[in-house]
C-alpha cells in the first residue's frame, strides 16, 4: 500500500517512538528504513540529560532542563512534554513484559566497559546499580574470547569513582567454549544465553566462580529478547546481583529495546520497509503529498497525511554534508554552517562543550515542523526528530535518547492527530 | 653522568640512518629524540620513494641523489618499500615542450622513463582522467617512513648503538670551544641528565635551526609546511605524478590500503606548525581533480602536515625554488668544534646524508672504517617457515602485513599467537592489527602510549580512525598491565591525536564516522565526561 | 563488468552488518561480512588475495538491508568470491549446482528418469560422493515444466499483458505456482506473456563465482525483456531472487545496456497485486475462507525494499490471518544448503525460524521463494506455500483455468 495516515521515516530510536506514538492516536502508518538503525550502536538507556553545556554534571535532569537555552529541543518542547514521553515509553516497555527503571528527577550512573560512570534517567533493570550500595565485593567477568570487555580496564576506572571507592574488586572468567574462529562479541555471548543450555552452562560456572552476596559487573550479553529472562535467571541461580555495562556496539541492550519496538509497531499493524530509502519528497504549497524512496530498481512514491523525519541528521544520514556546506537529504533544507571547516569544530573533540556542528540543524516550531525565513512552518505536516533538530550536541550532553525520545514523541503524536 | 663518543640529535630517518651508520663503523653513539622516532618530517609526507624524475629539470643534482638511493634502499629496505612504480602523466593542458625537457633530463640522469600508450595508463589506473595526454613509467615506489626509523634503529642497536625517545635536549654544554656533552631531559619523568661526548650530530631536521642555538651556533634553514591528505582507499595502485613542473597538489602515493596526495608549499612560522589549513585541504582537492577526476567522491580520512627543512644557506632560494639536496655543516668555522649539522635533502637519500655525515664525524674522531650502510639490509625478513608459520594466525593478507611492519620483532610476535589463541584477536579490524603485535609493541620501553603503538601497527590509522580500535587497544594495553596511566586518559590522548587530523576534512562520511565515534566514547562510554571529572 | 559497483568509501566500520549477519552467528569461521568485505576490499586492491572465508557468505543481502550506509556488501564480497574461486579452482559440485538450469535441461526429458527422482539410493549415492549433504531432501523435477504446461493454458485475451519471467524453480520444479499466478492475473484483467529465449536469473552463477557466465545469462534476459521493457510491460517474478537479480544486481554486476530500464520495469508478483489493490483495480470476489496463515519473508524480497505485500493481500481475504514469523534468513540461501559442508550451518541460520513456526498453530507456512519453502518443509514438517496459491483458492472455482 502506498498510501498511508502517517509516514515515518527512520528506523532509529525517534523514529520507531514516532511510529508508536502515531499508532497509539489512530494512525495508519507506514515506517521506512535504510538500515537497522542506530539502537544496535547505542546502549538503548534514555539518557536525558547528563552535563550542562558547561559541561557540568547534571544531578537532576528534569530540573535542569529549563537552564538549558531556549533552541534546544527541550526548551521549545517544555517539561510536560517531556514527562508525557517518558510514560509513553516507560508504559510500553512495561507492557512488552521489559519494564525500564528510573525516572526523570534523577539521573543514574551507569557502569561502562571504560571503567567510567554514564548518566542515565531511564534504563534497563539489567544495567541499574541500585541496590547494590551495599555490596563489598565487586566481581568484574571477563568472557574468553571476548576483546571489547576486559575487567582490568573496568576496575581501573571504577575503582577510582565515586560508589565503588573502598570496594573490593576482583575478576572472574567464563567461557562459552566457543573454539578458533573470529572474535568474539557481547551479541553472540547474548545469544548462547539465550538458549537453555547456555544458560545452564553459565550458571553452573558462574556458581563455582562467585564468592556470595557479591555485586557481579559484566558485559551486555544477558540474552538478546527483551525478556530479562536470562538475568533472572542467572540472578536466582547464583544469588548475587548482576549489571551489565555499556559498551561499544554492537549494543545489545539496544538491540533488545529495538526488537520491542519492531515487535511492538508490528503487532499494531505498521507497515515496515526495510531497504527503502527516503531520498526526496513531492511538495506543493508548502505540504509534503509524497516521500519518495530510492530502492535498486526504481523509485517509488508514499503519500500520506503527515510525515515524521526521524533520519539521524549527519549520523544517520539525515543530512548531507560537504565542505563549507551541509543540507537536509530529502528536501534539501539547507542547514546554516560556517564556510570555513575548521568552524565546524572545537580543537578539542572531547572539549566538554558542545560540539558546533552536532549543533547544526533544523530550526522548527513547538510542532517540530521546519520554519523557513519568515519564522512560520515551511512544511505544514512534515515533523522532524533527534539529531535532525538543531541547538544540541547529543554526545557531549548526554542526551541523545532522551532527545530522540521526547521529539519522536511528540513528533509521532503531532503528526497522528494531525492527519488530513 | 654517561658518557659516549657521538650524541645524535633527532629520530627522524637521517638521526635514525646516522645512529646505524655510526653503531656499523663501531663508534659508540647515543640517538636522543624529545618524542616518538618518525614524529616529525619523517612521517609527515608522501611516503613516497622518489625516482629522480621529479627533481630531474631543475635540481638534477638532488635527483641524481634519488636515482642512486633508491636503487640502494630498494635492496636494504626491502620490508619498508612498496614497489608500486609510477607514472608521470601530462594533462592536455600542461606545457608539452616540458615533456621534452623533461625525458632528456631523464635520460641524462639515466632514469628509466618508458612511454605507455594512453589506453594503457588507463587501463592499469582505471582512475585516471581518459582526458590525459601522455603518461610515462618510473621506477617510484612508496616507501614507509615510520617502518624506515625504527628498522634503522633496530638495526643499529644490533651493533651497539642506543636509543633513547622522549627525552628532550636542553642544552649542549661546551668546554672551551668544544662540545662536551648534552644535558637531556626524560619527558615522562622530567629527570635531568648529562650525556658526556665527544661529538654532537644535529639531525633535527626542521628543528635543526633551534638545536644548533643550544651550542651557540646558526644554521639557515626555513621549515615549509607541506599539507598532505590520506583517503580512505587505494584508488590508485602506483605513484601517479603529474608531468609539469613541481607545483602543489601533484603527487598521489598508494600506501598499503590508502592513497597520501599531496602537497602543498608554505613558508611555515615555526617547524611545530603542522596544522592543515582548511583553504589548504580545498586547494589540494582542486588541484587533484584534473588528473583523478573521481576525486571530490573519494572519502579523505584525514589531512596532515609536516614541515620540510629546506636549506637556504647562502643563496636564498625558498619554497619550491630551494634545492632538494642537503649540506653537512662542520660548525668548526664558527668555532664550535665537535658538533656537527646536516640539513635540506629528503626522504629518499637519507641514508647518503647519514653517511657524509658520518665520514666527516669520523674524520673528526679519527676513525677509518669505511661506511657498510649501503650493502648491508636493515632486517632480515622473515624466514619462509615464518610466514607459512603466521598465515595460520592472521587474517587473509595480515601476516604480510604484519611481517613487513613489524621488522625484526615479527618473529616475536608469531611466538605469541602461538603461544596463546587469544593473542590473535583483532584489536583493529580496518588496518588487521592482532593483540599480540599490540602487547609486543607495548611492552617495548620506548612505547609511551597508544599514539607510539599506531605509529609502529598502524592500529587506528584506517577507515574507523580509532572508533573501535582506540578502547580495544587501551582495554588491550590495560589488561597487560601496561598502562602508565588512567585508561580514560590514554583513550582521550590517543583520540585528539586522530582528532587534529579529521578536524579539516570534517564534511561527508568523514563527518559520519567522527559522529559514530563520538557516540561510542561520548555518550556510551563517556570518557569525555570522566576524564572532565578526574580533573574536579 | 561494473568497475564502480564496488564503493567501499560509505563504510564506516559500523559493524551492524557483522552483528546481523545470519551466517556470522551460526558459523565462527565466517568473519563476517565488513570484515570479508569492505575490509578486506581496501587490502585486495593493495594486492591481498586470501579470501578462503568468503565462501561461507549466502548472498542473503541480510548487511546490505541492515546496513545504515548502502554500501553494497554483498556485490563486492561476490566479486571477491569469484575472484579467488577463479584462482582456486572450484568443485563439481559446485559447478553442478551453479548450473542446475542446465541439469534439469537434461533430467526433464528423461521422464520418468527424472520422476524417479533424485532421492533414490542410487542416485544420493553418487550425490553423496560429490558433496551434496546427504540428510537433504532434494527438491523433485516435475513432471512438466511451466513452460510446457504454459504452452498449453488458453487464456481469456486482455488489452493488459504482463510478462511472467519463471526462473528455474517455478519452471522445474514447482510449475504450480506459475500456473496459479497465471490465474490469479487472469482473473484481474491481465494476460500473461512468457517471452522465448528467457534462461536462468544468474543467481547460481553469481553464488557460485561463474561471474563471466552469470553476466552472459544477463544479457541473454535482458536483451529479451528490454522491448516489453520499453513497450511499459510489466515484468512479473514469483520468485524474489529472480525478482531481485532483475531489480539490482543486473545493475549493480553488470553494466549491462537496457538493465535500467528492465529493473524498472519489474515487480514481484505479490508486489504488482498489491498495487493493482492500491489503484482499486484488485478482483476483491474472494471467496470466504477460514485459514491461519503464517508468513516468512525471504531475505531476497526484504532487499527489495517493497515492505511485505504478502502480509496486507492474504490479510485482507475474508476469514483469513496471516501473521509475520520474522525470524530472519531460513538458512538455505539456495543451493548453499544443499552442500554437505554447508548443510549444518543452513540449518543452525534456520533454527530461529522453525522454533517459531513449530510453536504456532497454523494451516500453512507462507513464503515467495521455493528453496525457502523446502528449507522449511524440511526444518519444521509444515506445508509451505507460496502466497499466490492461497489467492488462487480464493479465486475458485470462478477462474479456474
Amino acid at each position: 500500500m502506498n498510501n498511508y495516515d502517517v509516514i515515518v521515516v527512520g528506523a532509529g530510536l525517534s523514529g520507531l517512538i514516532a511510529a508508536a506514538a502515531a499508532t497509539a492516536a489512530g494512525a495508519k502508518v507506514m515506517l521506512a528504513a535504510k538500515g537497522a538503525g542506530t539502537l544496535t550502536i547505542g546502549s538503548g538507556t534514555i539518557d536525558l540529560l547528563g552535563y550542562d553545556n558547561a559541561g557540568r554534571p547534571v544531578a537532576a535532569p528534569a530540573a535542569a532542563l529549563a537552564a538549558l537555552p531556549a533552541d534546544h529541543p527541550y526548551g521549545k518542547l517544555g517539561l510536560p512534554a517531556v514527562q508525557a514521553a517518558a510514560d509513553f515509553f516507560l508504559a510500553l516497555c512495561a507492557a512488552a513484559g521489559y519494564p525500564y527503571c528510573g525516572t526523570l528527577a534523577a539521573n543514574r550512573w551507569l557502569p561502562t566497559a571504560a571503567g567510567t560512570l554514564k548518566p542515565a534517567c531511564l534504563v534497563p533493570a539489567t544495567m541499574d546499580l541500585a541496590g547494590t550500595e551495599d555490596a563489598a565485593h565487586v566481581v568484574v567477568l571477563a568472557f574468553a574470547g571476548l576483546r571489547d570487555y576486559r575487567p582490568e580496564m573496568v576496575i581501573e576506572g571504577l575503582s577510582r569513582r565515586p560508589g565503588f571507592r573502598g570496594k573490593h574488586f576482583s575478576t572472574a572468567v567464563v567461557d562459552a567454549g566457543f573454539g578458533p574462529g573470529r572474535d568474539a562479541t557481547a551479541l553472540d555471548l547474548a545469544r548462547w544465553l539465550d538458549s537453555d543450555a547456555g544458560r545452564r552452562e553459565c550458571a553452573e560456572q558462574l556458581k563455582k566462580r562467585l564468592p556470595p552476596g557479591c555485586l557481579v559487573l559484566l558485559p551486555p550479553v544477558l540474552g538478546t529478547r527483551p525478556d530479562y529472562q536470562a538475568w533472572r535467571d542467572l540472578e536466582a541461580a547464583t544469588g548475587c546481583r548482576l549489571v551489565e555495562l555499556a559498551g561499544i556496539p554492537p549494543a545489545v541492550t539496544g538491540f533488545r529495546l529495538r526488537a520491542l519496538f519492531l515487535a511492538h509497531l508490528r503487532r499494531q499493524g505498521v507497515a515496515i520497509h526495510e531497504q527503502a530509502p527516503v531520498t526526496g519528497a513531492v511538495v506543493a504549497n508548502g505540504r509534503c503529498l509524497a516521500v519518495v524512496t530510492g530502492q535498486p530498481d526504481r523509485r517509488r512514491e508514499y503519500r500520506a497525511g503527515a510525515f515524521v523525519i526521524a533520519t539521524g541528521g549527519f549520523l544517520g544520514g539525515g543530512f548531507e554534508s560537504a565542505p563549507g556546506a551541509a543540507c537536509e537529504s530529502i528536501f534539501g533544507l539547507p542547514l546554516d554552517v560556517p564556510a570555513d571547516q575548521l568552524a565546524w569544530s572545537e580543537p578539542r573533540l572531547l572539549a566538554a562543550r558542545p560540539q558546533p556542528f552536532a549543533r547544526f540543524g533544523l530550526e522548527t516550531d513547538q510542532d517540530l515542523r521546519p520554519i523557513g525565513a519568515d519564522g512560520r512552518a515551511a512544511l505544514a505536516n512534515v515533523h522532524f526528530a533527534g539529531p535532525n533538530l538543531a541547538g544540541y550536541d547529543y554526545s557531549c550532553e548526554k542526551s541523545g535518547n532522551g532527545v530522540a525520545l521526547v521529539s519522536g514523541y511528540h513528533a509521532g503524536t503531532a503528526a497522528g492527530e494531525g492527519r488530513a | 653522568m654517561t658518557k659516549t663518543q657521538a650524541v645524535v640529535i633527532g629520530g627522524g630517518a637521517t638521526g635514525a640512518g646516522i645512529l646505524r651508520d655510526l653503531a656499523m663503523r663501531g663508534v659508540k653513539a647515543v640517538l636522543i629524540e624529545r618524542r616518538d622516532l618518525a614524529n616529525g618530517t619523517s612521517s609527515r609526507f608522501h611516503g613516497l620513494l622518489h625516482s629522480g624524475g621529479r627533481y630531474a629539470v631543475k635540481d638534477p643534482e638532488s635527483a641524481a641523489e634519488c636515482v642512486a638511493e633508491n636503487a640502494v634502499l630498494r635492496r636494504i629496505a626491502r620490508q619498508c618499500v612498496e614497489d608500486t612504480e609510477g607514472l608521470f602523466v601530462r594533462l592536455p593542458e600542461d606545457d608539452a615542450a616540458f615533456e621534452t625537457e623533461w625525458l632528456a633530463a631523464c635520460r641524462a640522469l639515466g632514469l628509466p622513463a618508458a612511454p605507455l600508450p594512453p589506453a594503457e595508463a588507463l587501463r592499469l589506473e582505471p582512475g585516471l582522467t581518459p582526458r590525459l595526454a601522455a603518461a610515462y613509467r618510473v621506477p617510484d615506489a612508496a616507501i614507509d617512513g615510520f617502518r624506515l626509523c625504527w628498522q634503522n634503529v633496530a638495526s643499529a642497536v644490533r651493533h651497539g648503538g642506543e636509543l633513547r625517545t622522549y627525552t628532550e635536549v636542553v642544552a649542549i654544554e661546551r668546554a672551551g670551544g668544544r662540545v662536551a656533552g648534552v644535558v637531556v631531559r626524560d619527558a615522562v619523568s622530567g629527570a635531568t641528565s648529562t650525556i658526556a661526548c665527544d661529538l654532537v650530530i644535529n639531525a633535527a631536521g626542521s628543528w635543526v635551526g633551534e638545536v644548533a642555538a643550544l651550542a651557540g651556533a646558526a644554521v639557515d634553514v626555513e621549515p615549509d609546511r607541506g599539507t598532505l591528505i590520506a583517503f580512505n582507499h587505494r584508488f590508485a595502485g602506483r605513484v601517479v605524478n603529474r608531468l609539469r613542473p613541481p607545483a602543489d597538489g601533484d603527487i598521489f602515493v598508494p600506501h598499503g590500503s590508502v592513497v597520501i596526495f599531496g602537497t602543498t608549499s608554505a613558508a611555515a612560522d615555526n617547524p611545530d606548525d603542522t596544522a592543515p589549513r582548511g583553504e589548504e585541504v580545498n586547494a589540494l582537492l582542486r588541484l587533484g581533480e584534473p588528473l583523478f577526476p573521481d576525486l571530490p567522491r573519494y572519502r579523505i580520512l584525514r589531512a596532515f602536515a609536516g614541515t620540510r627543512p629546506l636549506y637556504t644557506g647562502g643563496h636564498g632560494a625558498a619554497g619550491r625554488a630551494a634545492s632538494r639536496t642537503f649540506a653537512v655543516l662542520d660548525h668548526s668555522r664558527e668555532g664550535v668544534h665537535g658538533l656537527i649539522s646536516v640539513v635540506g635533502g629528503k626522504l629518499t637519500t637519507y641514508r647518503l646524508m647519514a653517511e657524509k655525515t658520518v665520514d666527516l664525524a669520523c674524520g673528526k674522531l679519527g676513525i677509518a672504517v669505511p661506511c657498510r650502510t649501503a650493502a648491508e639490509p636493515l632486517a632480515a625478513g622473515p624466514a619462509p617457515g615464518l610466514l607459512a608459520a603466521a598465515r595460520k594466525y592472521f587474517p587473509a593478507g595480515g601476516a604480510e602485513l604484519a611481517a613487513a611492519r613489524l621488522g625484526d620483532a615479527f618473529g616475536a610476535v608469531v611466538g605469541r599467537l602461538g603461544d596463546d589463541p587469544a593473542n590473535a584477536a583483532l584489536i583493529c579490524e580496518c588496518e588487521r592489527v592482532t593483540l599480540g603485535e599490540i602487547k609486543e609493541v607495548a611492552a617495548c620501553a620506548t612505547t609511551h602510549g597508544l599514539g607510539d603503538i599506531r605509529r609502529r601497527t598502524r592500529l587506528g590509522m584506517g577507515t574507523c580512525q580509532g572508533a573501535y580500535c582506540g578502547f580495544r587497544g587501551v582495554a588491550a594495553v590495560c589488561a597487560a598491565g601496561l598502562a602508565d596511566k588512567p585508561a580514560a586518559g590514554l583513550l582521550g590522548d590517543f583520540l585528539e591525536e586522530r582528532w587534529a587530523g579529521v578536524r579539516p576534512v570534517l564534511w561527508g562520511t568523514q563527518l559520519r564516522e567522527q559522529e559514530l565515534l563520538r557516540g561510542i566514547y561520548g555518550a556510551s562510554l563517556n570518557i569525555d565526561g570522566a576524564m572532565n571529572d578526574e580533573q574536579l | 563488468m561494473n568497475k564502480n559497483c564496488c564503493d567501499i568509501d560509505a563504510c564506516t566500520a559500523c559493524s551492524t552488518c557483522a552483528a546481523l549477519c545470519p551466517v556470522a552467528a551460526a558459523v565462527r569461521e565466517f568473519p563476517g561480512p565488513k570484515l570479508a568485505g569492505p575490509a578486506a576490499e581496501r587490502f585486495r586492491r593493495a594486492g591481498a588475495r586470501d579470501d578462503a572465508a568468503l565462501a561461507y557468505c549466502t548472498n542473503c543481502k541480510t548487511c546490505e538491508i541492515t546496513c545504515p550506509s548502502g554500501v553494497p556488501v554483498a556485490a563486492i564480497n561476490m566479486r571477491a568470491r569469484a575472484e579467488h574461486q577463479k584462482k582456486h579452482g572450484r568443485k563439481l559440485r559446485d559447478w553442478l549446482l551453479a548450473h542446475g538450469e542446465h541439469m534439469a535441461k537434461l533430467a526433464l526429458p528423461a521422464q520418468p528418469l527424472a520422476d524417479l527422482g533424485m532421492d533414490n539410493p542410487v542416485t544420493r549415492q553418487v550425490l553423496k560422493a560429490i558433496g551434496i549433504a546427504a540428510g537433504r531432501p532434494l527438491p523433485k523435477y516435475a513432471r512438466r515444466s511451466f513452460l510446457r504446461q504454459f504452452g498449453k493454458l488458453r487464456q481469456q485475451p486482455c488489452a493488459d499483458k504482463i510478462v511472467f519471467f519463471p526462473g528455474c524453480f517455478t519452471n522445474y520444479n514447482a510449475p504450480e505456482v506459475g500456473l496459479d499466478l497465471v490465474a490469479v492475473l487472469q482473473a484481474n484483467g491481465h494476460e500473461v506473456v512468457v517471452p522465448k529465449g528467457l534462461n536462468c536469473c544468474g543467481l547460481p552463477l553469481v553464488t557460485g563465482g561463474y561471474l563471466e557466465e552469470a553476466e552472459a545469462a544477463a544479457k541473454r534476459n535482458i536483451a529479451v525483456l528490454a522491448p516489453y521493457a520499453a513497450a511499459g510491460v510489466p515484468i512479473l517474478a514469483a520468485c524474489p531472487s529472480c525478482g531481485l537479480m532483475l531489480k539490482q544486481d543486473y545493475r549493480e554486476l553488470f553494466a549491462a545496456d537496457g538493465a535500467a530500464e528492465v529493473a524498472a520495469k519489474t515487480y514481484d508478483a505479490m508486489e504488482f497485486l498489491l498495487e493493482l489493490r492500491d489503484a482499486g483495480r484488485l478482483n476483491t470476489a474472494f471467496k470466504p475462507g477460514k485459514a491461519r496463515y503464517l508468513y516468512h519473508a525471504p531475505c531476497h524480497l526484504r532487499a527489495q525494499g517493497i515492505g511485505r505485500p504478502t502480509l496486507e493481500l492474504i490479510g485482507a481475504l475474508p476469514g483469513v490471518t496471516v501473521a509475520d514469523l520474522d525470524a530472519g534468513c531460513c538458512g538455505i540461501a539456495g543451493s548453499y544448503g544443499f552442500k554437505d559442508d554447508r548443510y549444518e550451518i543452513s540449518m543452525a541460520i534456520g533454527q530461529e525460524l522453525f522454533a517459531r513456526i513449530k510453536a504456532e498453530q497454523a494451516d500453512a507456512v507462507l513464503t515467495d521463494c521455493g528453496t525457502c519453502r523446502l528449507q522449511i518443509a524440511h526444518g519444521t514438517g509444515a506445508k509451505a506455500l507460496h502466497p499466490v496459491s492461497v489467492l488462487r483458492k480464493a479465486y475458485e472455482p470462478a477462474y479456474k483455468l
